[in-house]
């Protein structure tokens, strides 16, 4: 029966793979006249959305309701954490932080968050964003933990609950109090830049929470004051 | 511009999201008493927008200011208000039902992040109703399966875990395969917008990129649906989960996969879906007799009825092959979708109760029950009178609609299905209300329920069988399609 069942998997696999190869082999390489290209739009509108990175632009203006969304999911992806947190009885222990460790924490942890703030700024006009910046931070926050620096977080207080939540929420407030202008998210050219960074810069502060709430919420150090 | 403030297409994403960002930030088991009155204005908000549609036709928004196919359009139409009326009517019975659940000290440690988790649901469903764009759908599936796991594991018994687990498994292998079917499709015509990839579609032959799409895309949506046979996932799921979740997610979520699966072959995959029609009609019927099947034999109440959810998800897949005879099946799977959902809701809810009051999850323990919890067990047996199909119940017109449309299609061999289905549900249904009526064992104690707890689920179960009377008003929504 269980046999069976693998050869009905891998057969089923196998007809997916092939089948998919084909398609995308029967793509032709150039699009046909008659389908969308949408990379001239995402330039010649680039003006008015406040950044000169396209990827930017597509995140937080263009697509920036995906984006609202995603941070929904991520926060959700943390309650939900959290409702498997407090139902845990035993916790995972982090291993003693070695000597060595603690310096290069201590030496690290700056640059990190130099680091992340660099990203923040840089996503305007190059590769960069809220989200890489987030995901450095919180390498920082896990890395102090794993060195013994700073405890794992138990269950979270009133500030860490506004700070997780207030990237979102600026960006949720952003976007609906752009509705007096015809539409959700719709920014005025003029103010865009200044929106998209004061996103950001709650988006980075908020995710890196997020991140490392991701990893700490979990952790427990036992056998040390 | 004060009225812009009040869009409904906006307001109905925009206010769960806030009151659930807010939930969470009041802290573990807080927020309920917002949540209830956020959900009013949501009624009003759908309410309004049921009244626009139906007056100037269907509603695009879009979000950005910029448009399809550059950024992201949010659509409403007769479909998409009916389904947004659901979700908001059924959410706020549930909201009240659920300040009442998880007050109770049993409940209290499951309850910690109900509210947050419940807001960004709803956003989710309201989200995935009115999308208009195939990326956007992703993220808003990806959001209501994540908001739904959480959900299932509250609580954090082991049961409950392994359901949550197997459910998240399920769920992700879905999206994932959704979300492949919209990388192809992206990259054979460039969008993802629906209104623009319709004619793109319909143009040319099909290429083997769409047809695999659209297959990719189905099979995903079709797991989240739990239509027989990638139904394993949702009984334990449904039934291990607290009461209010499981009325959620068996009224509402399982009806998102549905919805989409509709709406796409409605739109853009009209050309190439055709061809699957009779086997989603199969697979349909197999999951009524499947599923009904089940819920005689199983012997805990909450998994008869989340087998029972599994059987009346097998009608709306009736509709499929009968789709193209005109526009009366189409108003047979809007009016079962909606009257399953109240009445589901309704069930759980009193099955809910009848687990708090008994101490037990077992249709052996429900002896006596009639006595101590009337309103309860009439609340039960008016949703069984929905899920059975009798007059006046919108259960029985969206019965007749689907039989109607058999008939005229020519295609009678769904109608024994119909039939059988009904005198099914009738024979599960009994099986509870029998119980029920035999005498308390001497040394029967029944826990005191909360009186909000029973009068919920007895409004649900009521606008469940007099949706029936109204069924003018919701068809009419669907004719504002154009």
């Amino acid at each position: 029966m269980r046999g069976a069942a693998r050869l009905l998997v891998a057969t089923l696999g196998l007809a997916l793979a092939a089948a998919l190869t084909r398609a995308i082999g029967e793509l032709p390489a150039e699009r046909p006249s008659q389908a969308v290209d949408l990379r001239p739009q995402v330039v010649a509108h680039l003006d008015q959305t406040g950044v000169s990175h396209p990827v930017t632009a597509v995140l937080l203006d263009y697509r920036g309701y995906d984006t609202l969304l995603e941070v929904a999911v991520l926060a959700l992806a943390l309650i939900a954490l959290l409702v498997l947190a407090g139902a845990r009885d035993a916790r995972l222990c982090a291993p003693a932080g070695s000597p060595l460790l603690v310096s290069l924490a201590r030496g690290l942890v700056p640059v990190v968050v130099l680091t992340g703030g660099y990203l923040l700024w840089a996503g305007a006009h190059r590769p960069g964003g809220a989200f890489q910046a987030a995901a450095v931070l919180a390498a920082g926050a896990v890395l102090l933990q794993l060195a013994g620096l700073m405890p794992a977080w138990a269950s979270p207080g009133r500030w860490l609950r506004l700070g997780l939540m207030l990237g979102f929420g600026v960006f949720l407030g952003v976007a609906y109090g752009l509705l007096g202008r015809g539409a959700l998210l719709d920014y005025p050219p003029q103010w865009a830049g200044a929106l998209i960074l004061l996103i950001e810069t709650g988006l980075t502060l908020s995710l890196g929470l997020t991140l490392a709430g991701l990893f700490l919420f979990l952790t427990e150090r036992r056998g040390r004051p | 511009m004060p009225a812009a403030y009040a869009d409904p297409s906006a307001g109905l994403i925009v206010l769960p999201l806030a009151w659930a960002a807010a939930a969470f930030v009041l802290g573990p088991g807080r927020g309920g008493g917002m949540a209830v009155v956020a959900l009013m204005g949501q009624c009003a908000l759908a309410l309004g927008l049921a009244v626009g549609v139906m007056q100037t036709g269907p509603r695009v928004h879009a979000v950005g200011g910029w448009g399809a196919p550059l950024g992201i359009d949010l659509a409403a139409d007769g479909l998409t208000v009916l389904m947004l009326l659901l979700a908001q009517s059924v959410a706020l019975a549930v909201a009240v039902y659920a300040r009442g659940y998880f007050a109770d000290h049993a409940h209290r440690a499951q309850g910690l992040w109900f509210w947050p988790q419940m807001g960004f649901l709803v956003a989710a469903l309201n989200a995935l109703f009115l999308s208009a764009d195939l990326f956007n759908l992703y993220v808003t599936l990806e959001l209501l399966g994540l908001a739904a796991v959480g959900l299932v594991a509250v609580g954090g018994a082991a049961g409950q875990m392994a359901a949550a687990l197997r459910y998240l498994v399920v769920s992700l292998i879905a999206s994932g395969a959704y979300l492949m079917g919209v990388a192809l499709l992206y990259g054979a015509h460039g969008t993802v917008s629906l209104a623009t990839l319709g004619p793109l579609l319909a143009a040319g032959s099909p290429r083997l990129a769409d047809s695999l799409a659209a297959a990719l895309m189905l099979a995903g949506l079709l797991a989240k649906t739990a239509l027989f046979p990638f139904h394993a996932w949702l009984p334990p799921a449904h039934g291990r989960a607290p009461a209010p979740v499981s009325a959620l997610l068996s009224a509402l979520v399982v009806k998102a996969g549905f919805y989409l699966v509709l709406r796409l072959w409605l739109g853009p995959f009209a050309p190439l879906a055709a061809p699957a029609g009779p086997l989603l009609g199969a697979l349909g019927a197999a999951a009524v007799l499947f599923g009904s099947w089940q819920a005689l034999r199983t012997a805990h109440i909450k998994r008869l009825v989340a087998w029972s959810t599994v059987a009346q998800l097998g009608y709306l897949f009736l509709v499929f092959p009968l789709l193209d005879s005109g526009g009366q099946a189409l108003a047979a799977a809007m009016l079962q979708a909606v009257a399953h959902g109240l009445a589901k809701a309704a069930m759980f809810a009193a099955a809910g109760v009848l687990v708090l009051a008994t101490g037990r999850d077992t249709l052996d323990g429900l002896a006596g029950v009639a006595s101590r919890l009337p309103v309860t067990l009439f609340a039960f047996g008016l949703a069984g009178v929905t899920l059975m199909g009798l007059p006046p119940s919108g259960g029985f017109l969206a019965k007749w609609l689907l039989i109607d449309a058999a008939f005229r299609a020519g295609q009678w061999g769904w109608v024994p299905v119909v039939i059988g289905g009904g005198l099914l549900a009738a024979a599960y249904v009994f099986r509870v209300l029998r119980q029920a009526f035999l005498l308390a064992p001497p040394a029967a104690r029944f826990q005191p329920v909360p009186r909000r707890l029973e009068w919920t689920a007895f409004a649900l179960a009521a606008a469940s069988v007099l949706l029936g009377l109204r069924a003018g008003e919701l068809l009419a929504l669907l004719g504002a399609d154009g």
